[in-house]
């Protein structure tokens, strides 16, 4: 089934801008640590995460530009502060902190992993064919971020507790992605997704066998609070989407 | 008007960018459609983020059109089917192997469709490409390019690439 109906293009674009929105801003954040990572492969890996996930985050604006006919540079950076769909974990700054920033890249990295999991299986091919090809990559990116959390939390008194620390300063933060795109249950009635399991429950218990694996923890609870996905931001975001539109808004036609 | 064969002859001298094998024996070219005198080379990328696409695409353009009857190349990419490892051939796989860059085995490819969770892909023995040792250890899953990771050889004390299983 490559044609999609035209009352679930707008419903399939949101669900699509909150996964690509995600993966550019979080690549964005990323990127800050090229240059200034602890050890020299941790500074490759980041920088490797983030050429991964812009270039993840483009290829689904490129799918977005084949529903709604639009150019995926225009997607990407032309929009206004509350039309972008991220939830705002993947903004939130880490202050330049490793153990913030391995946190943050835990969460969202398995959210990822399940999200794929789950649009690999969708019955609209475009969707599943590329959702099957980028779980391949985000697979590497959930066992790579596995090892740090066996590093900081195995390694001695200090940096476990720091570890401990960022997963309870982002937990709260973790739960937004959570938060549903508009017209979701839309594309779920239509089976272009399928509903097999508890999105939640299966991400949970992944972060748990991990995070037991380095004796840490996180404690967190879903809400039904309205955010990022609603296009509703934090400053930390207003911050972030300002210095990523800065050549855009100079110049639209600039190639990236 | 050209033939598939013609095309698929110059294909194959034309190198990947960044590694010592050719396009062909990497198993990039997923379909070669001709029609007249234009030709339409589709293209797998190894990883989405990969910065040699245009690379590979303007070489493709450039040699192809140096074709007698060729008047237009195109090279578009695709993700569907995806690429993977499985994709090299064995002249790659020998290539890659005499300079020092291990690939997995056939069918070997790590991302399961199930949704447990992927932790503790790096227990399989690793073959050092050098002195053939498992004595090896993951330095890390990024590496000089995005299809590969870095390891170390505790036998010959050899750094050594690998290709990423996907």
């Amino acid at each position: 089934m490559c044609e999609l109906d035209q009352n679930l293009q707008t419903p399939m674009v949101e669900l699509l801008l909150s996964l690509a929105d995600d993966k550019l801003f979080l690549g964005h954040r990323n990127s800050d640590w090229t240059g200034i990572a602890p050890i020299l492969e941790a500074d490759i890996a980041f920088s490797s995460l983030a050429q991964d996930d812009i270039a993840h985050a483009s290829a689904f604006y490129e799918l977005i530009g084949t529903v709604n006919d639009k150019n995926s540079d225009q997607i990407a950076f032309g929009r206004t502060c509350n039309e972008y769909r991220c939830a705002d974990i993947v903004t939130k700054s880490d202050n330049f902190n490793w153990a913030n920033a391995i946190a943050r890249q835990l969460y969202c990295n398995t959210f990822d992993y399940h999200r794929l999991a789950r649009l690999s299986k969708s019955n609209w091919s475009p969707l599943s064919a590329l959702s099957k090809r980028i779980l391949a990559e985000q697979t590497i990116h959930v066992d790579h971020i596995s090892t740090w959390i066996q590093h900081l939390g195995n390694g001695n008194s200090d940096s476990k507790a720091r570890l401990q620390e960022a997963l309870n300063t982002f937990a709260p933060y973790a739960v937004m992605l959570f938060e549903e795109p508009e017209g979701l249950q839309e594309l779920h009635d239509a089976s272009i997704l399928q509903n097999d399991s508890d999105f939640y429950t299966d991400w949970k218990s992944t972060i748990d066998v991990i995070l037991n694996s380095a004796g840490v923890t996180c404690t967190c609870e879903l809400t039904n609070t309205k955010g990022g996905r609603s296009g509703k931001h934090d400053e930390d975001f207003v911050r972030s989407l300002a210095e990523l539109q800065e050549v855009f808004s100079t110049d639209p036609l600039a190639a990236w | 008007m050209v033939n598939k064969q013609e095309i698929l002859d110059v294909l194959s001298t034309i190198p990947d960018p960044e590694m010592p094998i050719s396009i062909t024996d990497l198993g990039l070219i997923e379909d070669i459609a001709i029609e007249g005198d234009a030709v339409h080379i589709t293209v797998l990328p190894t990883f989405i983020g990969c910065f040699a696409l245009p690379v590979i695409a303007e070489n493709i353009e450039t040699k192809l059109s140096e074709l007698n009857k060729v008047e237009s190349v195109e090279v578009s990419f695709t993700n569907d089917p995806p690429w993977s490892i499985d994709r090299i051939t064995d002249a790659g796989r020998a290539s890659l192997a005499e300079h020092g860059i291990s690939v997995p085995e056939h069918g070997s490819i790590c991302h399961s469709e199930t949704s447990s969770p992927p932790v503790e892909l790096r227990i399989s023995a690793v073959l050092c490409p050098w002195c053939k040792s498992t004595e090896t250890a993951l330095t890390s899953p990024f590496g000089p390019t995005r299809c590969k990771s870095i390891h170390f050889c505790n036998t010959c004390r050899q750094p050594f690439e690998r290709m990423k299983k996907v």
